[in-house]
C-alpha cells in the first residue's frame, strides 16, 4: 500500500470492548471518507491518525513517519490539522484569539506571520465578520467553522476531520462541503461521517467501517458497483429484500437479492452502503 | 476645492512618511478636500509602503486584546506567545484564584479564631503546601482544558506546557500563601516553613502524573501529606515535619523528583502526548 496514510491491521480495545478490530486502508491526496454507523470505530481510528491515541496492535504510517516514536509524532504533528468530533473552545476568547492560541501551539511564534495566517484561515471559512466576537457569543455552526479554521492553520499536508458536518443545517453542510473539497486539492483529507451524501459529494475514496473492521476501501463508484442489479422497484416488499421502503411514488424500493424480471434501478451510494453493512433492523415493510 | 496646493517637495516627503508630524497633519487635512493634490500624491506613494501601513492598521484592529493575566505576564518579561498559553491555564483564572484565596482565608481565620496558636498554625502549614498541588493538577487535567485534544495533536511540547503552567500556578499560589502566612501570629514559622513541602509535593505530583491521571496523583500526594503531618504531630512532636529534618526530607524529595522529571521527559511526552 502507498499514500500519506497507511493503516494495516490496526486494533484498539477499551475496557475489553474492541473499538477498532482490524482496520486496513491507504489514503493519498484528495478526500477520503470513513463511512460507518455510530460505534463503528471511526472516531477511534481518526484519533489514532491524529496521534492522540495509540493503537494496541497493527501498523500506522502517516506522512512517511511512525507515530509511535517521539520524533515521528512531532514530524507528523508539524504537518497535521485535526478537528475532533467535539472540539472544545476557550469560550471567553474571541474567534481570532482562540485560533491565534492554537497557532501558538502549532509553533507559529512570529506574531506578525502568525496573525497573517490566522486571518487567512478565518477568511477561508468565512468567519471574518465575527473574528472579534467571543466564541460563547457565536452560533454552533460558526463554532464548527472555528474548529475547521484551526485545523487548517499552517496549511497542513494531512487534515483529519471527525464528523465535520454533524449537526449542521443543510446550507452550512453545503458550505462545509465546498471548503472540504477545496482543501482536498493537493493534500490528504480524511473525514468521518455517517452521511452517505457527504461521501458522494466530496470523497474520491471511501472506507466503510463496521464493528471496528474495514469492510470496503475504494472509490465511491466501485462501492456503488457492488450494488448493481440489487435494487429494484415493486408494488410490495420483495422476498429477497434486505431493506425496503415505500418511496414518494407509492412504490417500494427494494435492496437485496432481486427476483428474475424485477424492474432494476441504478443503485446509489446509500444502497451499496446499506447492503454492505447489512443492518436488517432498518427494514420497513409495506 | 481650496485656493492653495501642497508643493511637490512637501507632498513627496509626506508620501514617504518623512517630515514633521505637524506638516503631515496639515497635508492630510488639505488632501481631504483637494482632488488635484490627491492625484499628484497617488503616483508618489510606494505600493510596498502602502501595504505595510495597511497591514499595520489591520493588525491593530484584529489582534486580540490581552487580558489582565496576559498583560501582567508580559510586564513580568514573559514572551507574548508564552503569556498567551499561560493565560489560558484554568488555574490562573479569576474563579480559581478566588477559590484559592477563600481556602487561605479560611485557614487564616481558623488559626486566629481557634485561640490555640499551635493548632491553627499547624492547620495553615498543612493546607498551604496542598494548594499549589491542587492548582497544578487542575491546570493540566484534560477534562478542564476545553481545547485539550486540539493541543495534543499540535507540535508544541506538552511537557514544556505542563512545566510552564505548573511553574506559573505554583508561583501565584505560593505568593498568596506567603501573604497569608504573614497574617498569622506564628509568622516566623508560617512565613516560609511550608515552601519546601509545597515544592516537594508539587514536583512529586508531576512525577506520578507520568503514570496515573494527574488528579489521582495530586489526591494521593495530598492525602499522604495530611496523614504524615497529623501522625508526626501526634507521635513525634509539634511541627516535627516542618523542623530541620522534615525540611531536608522535603528538599530531597523535590530534588529527586525534579531530576526524574527532566531525565524522564520522553516518557512524559508519551503519556501527555496520548500516543
Amino acid at each position: 500500500m502507498t499514500g500519506s496514510v497507511l493503516i494495516e491491521g490496526v486494533t484498539k480495545t477499551f475496557w475489553r470492548s474492541p473499538a477498532v478490530a482490524g482496520a486496513d486502508f491507504a489514503a493519498g491526496h484528495g478526500v477520503t471518507g470513513l463511512l460507518g454507523p455510530n460505534g463503528a470505530g471511526k472516531t477511534t481510528l481518526l484519533r489514532m491518525m491524529a496521534t492522540v491515541l495509540a493503537p494496541d496492535s497493527g501498523r500506522l504510517r502517516l506522512l512517511g513517519h511512525d507515530p509511535a516514536t517521539p520524533s515521528g509524532r512531532l514530524a507528523i504533528r508539524r504537518r497535521l490539522g485535526y478537528l475532533p468530533q467535539e472540539p472544545g473552545f476557550h469560550r471567553g476568547m474571541t474567534v481570532f484569539g482562540f485560533i491565534d492560541y492554537v497557532a501558538i501551539l502549532k509553533e507559529l511564534t512570529d506574531r506578525r506571520a502568525r496573525h497573517d495566517e490566522v486571518r487567512r484561515v478565518i477568511d477561508l471559512v468565512g468567519l471574518a465578520p465575527v473574528s472579534g466576537k467571543r466564541i460563547r457569543a457565536v452560533s454552533g455552526g460558526m463554532r464548527r467553522r472555528v474548529g475547521l479554521a484551526q485545523a487548517l492553520l499552517g496549511d497542513p499536508d494531512l487534515v483529519i476531520l471527525d464528523e465535520p458536518t454533524a449537526g449542521l443545517d443543510p446550507e452550512l453542510r453545503l458550505r462545509f462541503r465546498e471548503i472540504v473539497s477545496r482543501i482536498g486539492e493537493g493534500r490528504t483529507v480524511v473525514l468521518s461521517t455517517h452521511q452517505t451524501e457527504d461521501v458522494a459529494a466530496v470523497c474520491q475514496q471511501v472506507v466503510v467501517l463496521h464493528e471496528g473492521r474495514s469492510l470496503f476501501a475504494g472509490t465511491p463508484a466501485a462501492l456503488i458497483e457492488q450494488a448493481a442489479g440489487r435494487v429494484w422497484l415493486d408494488r410490495t416488499r420483495g422476498a429477497g429484500a434486505q431493506l425496503a421502503w415505500r418511496n414518494g411514488d407509492g412504490l417500494v424500493r427494494n435492496v437485496g437479492d432481486a427476483p428474475a424480471g424485477a424492474e432494476l434501478m441504478a443503485p446509489t451510494l446509500e444502497d451499496a452502503y446499506l447492503l454492505l453493512v447489512g443492518d436488517k433492523e432498518l427494514v420497513v415493510t409495506s | 476645492m481650496t485656493g492653495w496646493h501642497v508643493d511637490e517637495e512637501t507632498l513627496a516627503r509626506y508620501a514617504h512618511g518623512r517630515g514633521p508630524l505637524s506638516v503631515g497633519a496639515s497635508v492630510e487635512a488639505h488632501l481631504l478636500s483637494c482632488a488635484r493634490c490627491r492625484a499628484l500624491l497617488t503616483p508618489a506613494v510606494e505600493l510596498d509602503r502602502l501595504e505595510r501601513l495597511w497591514d499595520d492598521v489591520v493588525e491593530r484592529v484584529d489582534a486580540p486584546r490581552p487580558g489582565m493575566v496576559e498583560r501582567l505576564l508580559r510586564l513580568a518579561g514573559v514572551s507574548e506567545d508564552t503569556a498567551r498559553l499561560l493565560a489560558a491555564t484554568p488555574t490562573l483564572r479569576a474563579s480559581w484564584l478566588l477559590a484559592m484565596a477563600a481556602a487561605l482565608a479560611f485557614a487564616v481565620f481558623a488559626a486566629i479564631a481557634s485561640g490555640v496558636h499551635e493548632r491553627g498554625t499547624l492547620l495553615f502549614l498543612t493546607v498551604a503546601p496542598v494548594l499549589p498541588v491542587a492548582g497544578v493538577a487542575v491546570a493540566f487535567h484534560r477534562g478542564l482544558d476545553p481545547a485539550y485534544e486540539i493541543g495534543l495533536a499540535a507540535p508544541y511540547s506538552q511537557v514544556r506546557l505542563l512545566l510552564l503552567r505548573s511553574a506559573a500556578v505554583t508561583a501565584v499560589t505560593c505568593a498568596a500563601a506567603l501573604v497569608a502566612g504573614l497574617l498569622l501570629p506564628e509568622r516566623a514559622l508560617t512565613a516560609a516553613a511550608w515552601l519546601l513541602p509545597a515544592l516537594a509535593l508539587t514536583s512529586l505530583t508531576l512525577v506520578l502524573a507520568r503514570r496515573v491521571d494527574v488528579i489521582y496523583a495530586a489526591g494521593g500526594v495530598g492525602a499522604v501529606w495530611v496523614v504524615t503531618v497529623v501522625s508526626s504531630h501526634l507521635h513525634v512532636g509539634q511541627f516535627a515535619v516542618f523542623g530541620a529534618a522534615g525540611q531536608l526530607a522535603c528538599l530531597a524529595v523535590a530534588a529527586v523528583s525534579l531530576v526524574v522529571l527532566v531525565a524522564d521527559r520522553d516518557r512524559y511526552a508519551t503519556r501527555l502526548g496520548g500516543v
